[in-house]
């Protein structure tokens, strides 16, 4: 008999079965919980290679279980304890565990462990995009353009404080959740930023990074009780995002911004999805940095070309959202919008205030923008010497070739 | 027709330490092969082994389990299939998927015993 395995499969069955398998044997046995879902995915590799099982979820399942029961009982065999695996808990128990609302509850409690306030930011992507989202330390690295080793040691260094903590797989006191919630979105917005900014990685790796994010947000949305008009209003801000990933990079693996993106490329359904999560955000009365950048996006996807852009309105949504939180990024793409309306001197006025260091990686972008600025006014030479101290800040590949590429216009 | 085995050596996924999505794509891989050959109807049989290793060895019969043995030493499997010569179980082998994680394929015909 033929079977296909459905895409991604293991990896998101990776961070099902680790998030069932903990609730039911406890956060302090997670390594050796996800050493034994690693065990049966190499397990399958090798039995699947003349006969996929007709439910292969259900084989999963089975064999991760079973091999996390042998797992423990040898270490407490070692041990010479007397103390049962599960206290109280009959192994009928653990097989309702794997039922579908169950399955989303316990990978939703994942979420909340990840976004433990004990934890560094740092740890918290890594360990989410490890514990819930099935990536390798390789993987993570990859994506977030960092060393494997600085990789490992933010995972041990959570490990050991979710087990030093007593950290429980439990949701946030109704009083916290409001405060983790914003915790949660924030990681889940860094999660998505990671695979759609970042110009440094394979199609690929973007995707997948992004699609998680997706994910791990429609997962919140499931449960009533973390629902709000920014939770709405992030997940309108991924999908309207998400909708271009395919315009950014073309066939050549060449950076492609907004201006030069084949529209008829971006992807309706997930612009639909996008206005009416944004809608219902609507309802609420709350209001973040989701609903700012969700409506600059959406003015963006509402314009049928780049020249048709209604760049007024979006002027107005970055004033707000840079009253609302005051970030130098904010204010760079502000002034690059003024460079659109061809407000040069608001332009100038926002590019003194910003200070540079504070733009990080990112400075390049600034650097970028004052050369259009001078391009603008006619000053070829001042446009030419920024960006050379544009290529100075960036060693990322793509974005090189794209300044050069201006440069030699130039020239 | 003769039988060859094909050996598979190296290639540990468990030492590579392959991420969920890296094990899926290559399930799929020997799942393709498989199918491929199936259809052509040369396979006579075929297992993948557990990589634990137990030895024995020397006029004592000395045992040793074997974690002495490096990844990409281990065998991690085996085909048999029907093909004219050895030269045909070589294009057979070149679509055998962990070439790129440094796995090898070794072919061997299986010697007859004349009756």
């Amino acid at each position: 008999m033929e079977h296909k395995v459905v895409d991604h499969l293991f990896r998101h069955h990776y961070g099902k079965m680790v998030a069932i398998l903990t609730r039911f044997f406890g956060l302090s046995h997670i390594e050796t919980i996800e050493d034994a879902v690693q065990d049966t995915f190499i397990k399958a590799t090798s039995q699947w290679r003349t006969q996929i099982p007709d439910n292969p979820e259900a084989w999963l399942n089975r064999v991760a279980k079973n091999r996390t029961i042998d797992i423990l009982r040898s270490i407490q065999a070692e041990k010479n304890r007397n103390l049962a695996i599960t206290p109280g808990a009959s192994m009928l128990q653990i097989d309702e565990l794997f039922l579908d609302h169950e399955v989303a509850d316990s990978q939703l409690r994942m979420i909340f462990v990840a976004c433990h306030p004990t934890l560094n930011p740092n740890e918290q992507i890594a360990f989410a995009l490890k514990t819930i989202s099935g990536f390798s330390i390789k993987e993570i690295a990859a994506a977030l353009l960092t060393k494997e080793e600085t990789i490992s040691k933010r995972l041990t260094r959570a490990k050991k404080t979710i087990i030093e903590r007593d950290i429980q797989f439990q949701y946030p006191d109704p009083e916290a959740i409001h405060n983790r919630m914003e915790r949660v979105m924030k990681v889940v917005y860094l999660t998505f930023n990671e695979g759609f900014h970042s110009t440094n990685k394979e199609k690929l790796i973007k995707e997948d990074l992004c699609g998680e994010a997706i994910r791990l947000c429609q997962l919140l949305l499931k449960k009533e009780q973390f629902r709000s008009g920014s939770l709405y209003a992030l997940f309108a801000l991924l999908c309207f995002h998400m909708s271009r990933l395919e315009s950014k990079i073309s066939s050549d693996n060449q950076l492609v911004n907004l201006k030069n993106q084949d529209r008829t490329k971006w992807y309706f359904p997930l612009i639909k999805m996008g206005n009416s999560a944004m809608h219902k955000a609507m309802d609420y009365d709350d209001s973040s940095v989701y609903h700012y950048e969700a409506a600059i996006a959406f003015e963006h996807l509402n314009a049928k070309t780049f020249k048709d852009t209604n760049w007024k309105k979006v002027s107005y949504w970055y004033e707000q959202l840079h009253t609302f939180e005051p970030k130098m990024f904010t204010l760079l793409n502000h002034a690059t919008v003024c460079l659109q309306l061809n407000d040069l001197e608001k332009t100038y006025q926002i590019l003194k205030s910003i200070d540079v260091a504070e733009l990080g990686q990112r400075g390049y972008l600034y650097y970028g923008c004052y050369a259009e600025y001078y391009l603008k006014k006619g000053e070829k030479d001042l446009a030419i010497s920024f960006l050379d101290k544009a290529l100075l800040e960036t060693s990322n590949k793509l974005e090189r070739e794209f300044l050069m590429k201006k440069r030699e216009k130039l020239l | 027709m003769k039988d060859f085995m094909m050996i598979f050596i190296g290639a540990d996924y468990q030492e590579l330490g392959l991420s969920p999505e890296q094990l899926q794509e290559r399930m799929g891989k020997w799942f393709a092969w498989n199918e491929k050959m199936q259809k052509q109807g040369i396979v006579k049989s075929g297992d993948a082994l557990m990589p634990q290793v137990k030895r024995v060895s020397g006029p004592n019969r000395t045992v040793t389990d074997a974690p002495l043995i490096e990844g990409k030493e281990l065998i991690g499997g085996y085909y048999i299939v029907q093909a004219e010569n050895a030269e045909a179980v070589v294009e057979i082998a070149k679509d055998y998927p962990d070439y790129d994680l440094d796995g090898t394929v070794e072919i061997r015909e299986v010697m007859v015993f004349e009756q």
